[in-house]
């Protein structure tokens, strides 16, 4: 069994992004992908923010944390995408050491998710109302549940 | 803005806080049972995926399960602080004030720090107890298990108003 690696880092790049359809676009260029995961992360922003609800003067003190967020959540997604690679390219001939490495990059990539949206959660709470910081983290970790569901759809169990 | 009709899909998952004031009101009163219900049934099914994926051999078997089970009881004190946790949010959930929120926040994201922490280190321990490409194939299937978890929690949860 193989799996296509393109196929596989375009979904997690465009779930990564809130689960954009990937099929049609497995050939796309790199360029072309960036510019999607762009386009799907300003939906992304439109989404949070209707989800919030938030009034005028609360839009003006988020959305700069927020595209802030977005930047450093971005850079997340990159490594996630390097250590998919890193997985394919084991993949037919997985050594212990390569497993080994693949998860040691893994969890720490884990510990850096986790440590970012708790140190968002802190900087929104200086800006807005506690119940709504819950609300973002409650809608980032359903986004992020649905993005872990697509992706992992496509990436096959180490042998 | 445009958003794209996947996206409206989402917001739609993402808040099931759209029902009426009655239908929220039955919506949290089962919030209790359904989460026990989805985490006995998981943890039920869990072994029995764990040792169809993993294709053990008898002392691979023999060192995992002993690891497992150790893994497992601790988990399930940071499960029953979870479900603790979803009580009080659902106990909360209409007359929520400030305090409430900061302090349930807090406590969620303590418990997943925790539990990320307690899946990092016995996958540590599973690594060592059968060959890491074993370890690593088990770590996805509990990362997909925990994504399924969460689905199915997600949508008897309500976001909080």
């Amino acid at each position: 069994m193989t799996f296509d690696i393109r196929t596989a880092v375009f979904a997690l790049a465009a779930c990564a992004a809130l689960g954009a359809p990937y099929a049609a676009t497995a050939q796309s260029t790199h360029d072309e992908q960036q510019r999607l995961i762009a386009q799907i992360q300003t939906d992304k922003h439109a989404i949070v923010l209707k989800t919030l609800a938030l009034d005028d003067a609360q839009v003006a003190a988020f959305t700069p944390i927020y595209d802030q967020y977005q930047v450093e959540r971005k850079k997340l997604f990159d490594r996630a995408a390097d250590l998919l690679e890193l997985y394919a390219s084991n993949y037919e001939s997985m050594t212990d050491a390569a497993a080994r490495q693949v998860l040691k990059d893994w969890f720490a990539l884990q510990d850096d998710e986790v440590a970012l949206t708790r140190k968002y959660a802190r900087q929104f709470g200086k800006v807005l109302p506690p119940a709504k910081v819950v609300r973002f983290v409650q809608v980032e970790n359903k986004l992020d549940t649905l993005v872990r569901l697509k992706a992992v759809a496509n990436i096959p169990l180490a042998r | 803005m445009r958003i794209s009709s996947l996206a409206v899909a989402l917001v739609a998952f993402a808040c099931p806080l759209l029902a009426s004031a009655q239908d929220e009101s039955v919506q949290v009163q089962s919030i209790r049972a359904d989460e026990q219900i989805i985490l006995s049934q998981i943890m039920t099914d869990k072994r029995a995926v764990y040792a169809q994926s993993l294709q053990l051999t008898d002392e691979e078997s023999r060192a995992f399960w002993l690891v497992y089970d150790e893994y497992e009881a601790k988990v399930k004190r940071i499960d029953d602080r979870f479900i603790r946790l979803v009580d009080d949010y659902a106990a909360k959930y209409s007359t929520m004030t400030d305090a409430d929120a900061r302090q349930m926040l807090a406590a969620k994201m303590k418990i997943d720090r925790d539990r990320m922490a307690l899946q990092q280190a016995y996958t540590r321990k599973i690594a060592k107890a059968v060959p890491a490409i074993k370890a690593l194939r088990y770590a996805q299937v509990e990362s997909r298990i925990d994504n399924e978890l969460q689905r199915k929690v997600m949508q008897v949860v309500p976001i909080v108003p």
